[in-house]
C-alpha cells in the first residue's frame, strides 16, 4: 500500500488523537452534548408554548446550532486544545516535530467537524421532535456547517494563541472576546433592532454570516443564489482562518519561548 | 567524515542580555556530547536553536553537513528532542503516544508498528501498555518520553536535562537506556545539571561560560585540568591554621559554601590526610577521587557551582 502524503497523514493523526482524547474524557463529552440539547429543549418548549412564536422555531433551531452548540464546541474547544497543548508542554514537542502548521489546523478542523456533525444530528432530532422543520438543501446546510466550523476554528486559534496560556484563561478569553461576537452576530437580538453603527460592525462578524446563512437554508429554504453574499463572506473568511491558524501556530513558538 | 552536528559562532541576545556569544561546537557521528554550565549560561538556548524552536541572531548550524536553515522542517524530521518536562498526552496509552508522534514524522505504517513494538519492549513499557500515560509514575512517563523521541530513528538525539525531574531509581534506569543508545551508535547532544550524569554518559563534555564553550574535552582530559588527583573536604574550628598547614604541604586550597577543600597531588587515604593535617582544630575529614564537578569548578569558578 502506498503511504499517504505527509500532510494528510499528519492531519489525520492530529484529528484522531483529538477525538480519542475527547472520547476518553467522557465527562467533558457529556457536558458538551448536554448543553446544546438543553438549550434546544428549553427554547423549543418556549417557542412551542406561544402560538405567536411558533413560526420562529425553525430559525431558533438554526440559531442554537450556530450560536450556542458550534460556538462553544468549535471555538471554545479549539481555544481549550491550544491552552492544553501549552500546559502539557506538548506544544514544544509538536513545534520540534516536522508537523506542518496547516496539518495541525486541518486536523483540529476535521475533529471539530465530526463533533459538529454529531451535534447537528442530536440537536435536530430534538428540534424535529418539538416541532421544528429543516427546509432547505442538506448539501448546502452541510457546506455552511463546514465553512462555519472552519471559521470558528480559525478564530479559536487566534484567541488561543494570544489570550489563553492556561486552561483557566479559556473561559475568560471566550467570554471577553467570543461572546461579544455572538451578540453582534445576531444570536440574541435580530440585526434590525441594533443601532446603525452596530449593524455596520456586525457585517464584519463571521458569526452573523454563519447565522444568516444557516437560518436561510434551514428555516427559509433559501438556495445558493439568495445566500451568495453570506457564502462568499464565509469562503473568504475560511481562507483567512487558515492563514490565521498557520500564523497563530507559528506565533505560539515565540510565545512558548517567553513562557 | 562529516560531523553529525556543527555549530559555528552562534549568537543570541534576549533584550539587553547576550546569552550566546560565539558558541561553537562539533559533535561527531555516534558521539555523546554533554553541555554543562551554570543556570542561565545558555545551554537550553543552544538546544532550542538546534531544534529550530528559536532563531539565532547570527551563526550557522549544519546537520550531517547540510545547513539547518536550508533543511527547514526536514531537519526536525531528522532530530529527536527529549526535555525534562514530560510532553505526552495523558489520556492516551503509551503506544498511542508513540504512534501519534511516529505519524507526525511520516513513519510508514508497517515500519511504525514494528518500531513501536520494539520500543515498548526495549524500554520495558509492555507491562504498562493498557495504562493511560497520565496514570504512569514520573519515571515511566520519562521512559516513554525518551522512547517517543526515538520513534522516527533520529540521526541526532537532543536531551535537555532528561533526568532532572525523576527520582534516583528512575534516573539510573534512564541512564542505562541512554547508555544502550550510545552503545548502538546514536549521536546525542545533552545538557545536564548532574555532573555524574555527564561523567557516566558523555564521550566529551563542553563546559559553557559567558555564552561560549570555555572548555571541551573527554572526561579524563577535563579531570587532568584539576591540580590534584584527590580531594579532601575538611571541617575545621580554625580555618586559617588549617589552610596554613595545607599550603605548607603544597596542597591547593579551595573554599566553597563554608567548607574547605584541598586538592591533593596523589591519592591519599583518610588516615594520611588526618596525619598530615594533624591539629586539634580539624573536626571532620573526607577524601575522594577528583570528579568532573571538581574540574567544572576549576573551569568556571566556585561561584558558578551546579546545584
Amino acid at each position: 500500500m502506498r503511504p499517504r502524503p505527509l500532510l494528510l497523514e499528519q492531519t489525520l493523526a492530529v484529528a484522531q488523537r483529538l477525538l480519542l482524547e475527547q472520547w476518553r474524557q467522557r465527562r467533558g463529552l457529556i457536558f458538551w452534548a448536554v448543553f446544546p440539547a438543553a438549550m434546544m429543549v428549553l427554547f423549543g418548549l418556549v417557542y412551542a408554548h406561544n402560538d405567536s412564536m411558533r413560526a420562529g422555531l425553525d430559525a431558533a433551531a438554526a440559531g442554537i446550532l450556530m450560536g450556542a452548540a458550534l460556538f462553544f464546541s468549535c471555538l471554545g474547544g479549539t481555544v481549550a486544545i491550544i491552552a492544553a497543548e501549552r500546559e502539557r508542554r506538548t506544544l514544544r514537542r509538536l513545534l520540534a516535530s516536522p508537523l506542518h502548521p496547516a496539518a495541525y489546523f486541518l486536523g483540529v478542523v476535521s475533529a471539530q467537524l465530526l463533533l459538529a456533525a454529531v451535534q447537528v444530528v442530536m440537536l435536530y432530532t430534538i428540534a424535529v421532535f418539538i416541532g421544528a422543520r429543516y427546509h432547505g438543501s442538506l448539501w448546502l446546510g452541510g457546506l455552511i456547517l463546514l465553512l462555519s466550523v472552519f471559521s470558528y476554528v480559525g478564530m479559536g486559534f487566534f484567541l488561543g494563541a494570544r489570550f489563553a496560556r492556561r486552561s483557566e484563561e479559556v473561559v475568560v478569553a471566550l467570554s471577553a472576546i467570543g461572546v461579544p461576537l455572538l451578540v453582534l452576530g445576531g444570536t440574541f437580538f435580530p440585526l434590525e433592532i441594533m443601532p446603525r453603527a452596530m449593524q455596520l460592525a456586525a457585517q464584519l462578524d463571521p458569526v452573523l454570516h454563519m447565522n444568516q446563512a444557516f437560518k436561510g437554508v434551514a428555516a427559509y429554504g433559501q438556495g445558493v443564489s439568495e445566500l451568495r453574499f453570506e457564502l462568499g463572506f464565509l469562503v473568504v473568511f475560511c481562507a483567512l482562518s487558515l492563514a490565521l491558524g498557520v500564523s497563530s501556530y507559528r506565533r505560539l513558538l515565540v510565545l512558548d519561548q517567553r513562557a | 567524515m562529516t560531523a553529525a552536528l556543527r555549530i559555528d559562532g552562534l549568537h543570541k541576545r534576549f533584550g539587553s542580555r547576550q546569552v550566546l556569544d560565539g558558541f561553537s561546537l562539533e559533535v561527531a557521528r555516534g558521539e555523546v556530547v554533554g553541555l554543562l554550565g551554570p543556570n542561565g549560561c545558555g545551554k537550553s538556548t543552544v538546544l532550542n536553536i538546534v531544534c529550530q524552536l528559536l532563531q539565532a541572531d547570527a551563526g550557522e548550524i549544519r546537520l550531517m553537513g547540510e545547513p539547518l536553515a536550508r533543511l527547514g522542517a526536514a531537519a526536525r524530521a531528522r532530530m529527536g528532542l527529549c526535555a525534562q518536562d514530560c510532553a505526552l498526552y495523558p489520556d492516551l496509552l503509551p503506544e498511542e503516544n508513540l504512534h501519534f508522534f511516529g505519524r507526525l514524522h511520516g513513519v510508514p505504517a508497517a515500519q511504525r508498528h514494528a518500531r513501536v513494538a520494539d520500543l515498548m519492549e526495549r524500554f520495558g513499557l509492555a507491562p504498562h501498555a493498557a495504562t493511560r500515560v497520565g496514570r504512569l509514575s514520573g519515571g515511566w512517563q520519562q521512559r516513554l518520553h525518551l522512547a517517543v523521541s526515538l520513534v522516527h530513528r533520529p540521526e541526532l538525539l537532543v536531551l535537555d536535562e532528561p533526568t532532572a525531574a525523576v527520582d534516583v531509581a528512575a534516573r539510573l534506569d534512564l541512564w542505562r537506556l541512554i547508555e544502550g543508545l550510545r552503545d548502538t551508535g546514536t549521536t546525542i547532544l545533552l545538557t545536564s545539571h548532574q555532573l555524574a550524569e555527564a561523567e557516566r554518559l558523555c564521550s566529551r563534555v563542553a563546559v559553557m561560560q559567558g555564552g561560549r564553550v570555555a572548555a571541551l574535552g573527554t572526561v579524563p582530559a577535563l579531570l587532568a585540568r584539576v591540580p590534584g588527583q584527590s580531594v579532601a573536604t575538611v571541617q575545621s574550628r580554625d580555618d586559617e591554621a588549617t589552610v596554613h598547614r595545607a599550603l605548607r604541604l603544597g596542597w591547593a586550597v579551595r573554599q566553597r559554601a563554608g567548607a574547605l577543600r584541598f586538592l591533593l597531588p596523589r591519592h591519599f587515604s583518610l588516615r594520611e590526610v588526618v596525619d598530615a593535617l594533624d591539629g586539634p582544630e580539624v573536626s571532620a575529614v573526607s577524601v575522594r577521587a577528583v570528579t568532573l564537578e571538581d574540574a567544572y569548578l576549576e573551569l568556571v569558578g566556585d561561584g558558578a557551582a551546579l546545584e
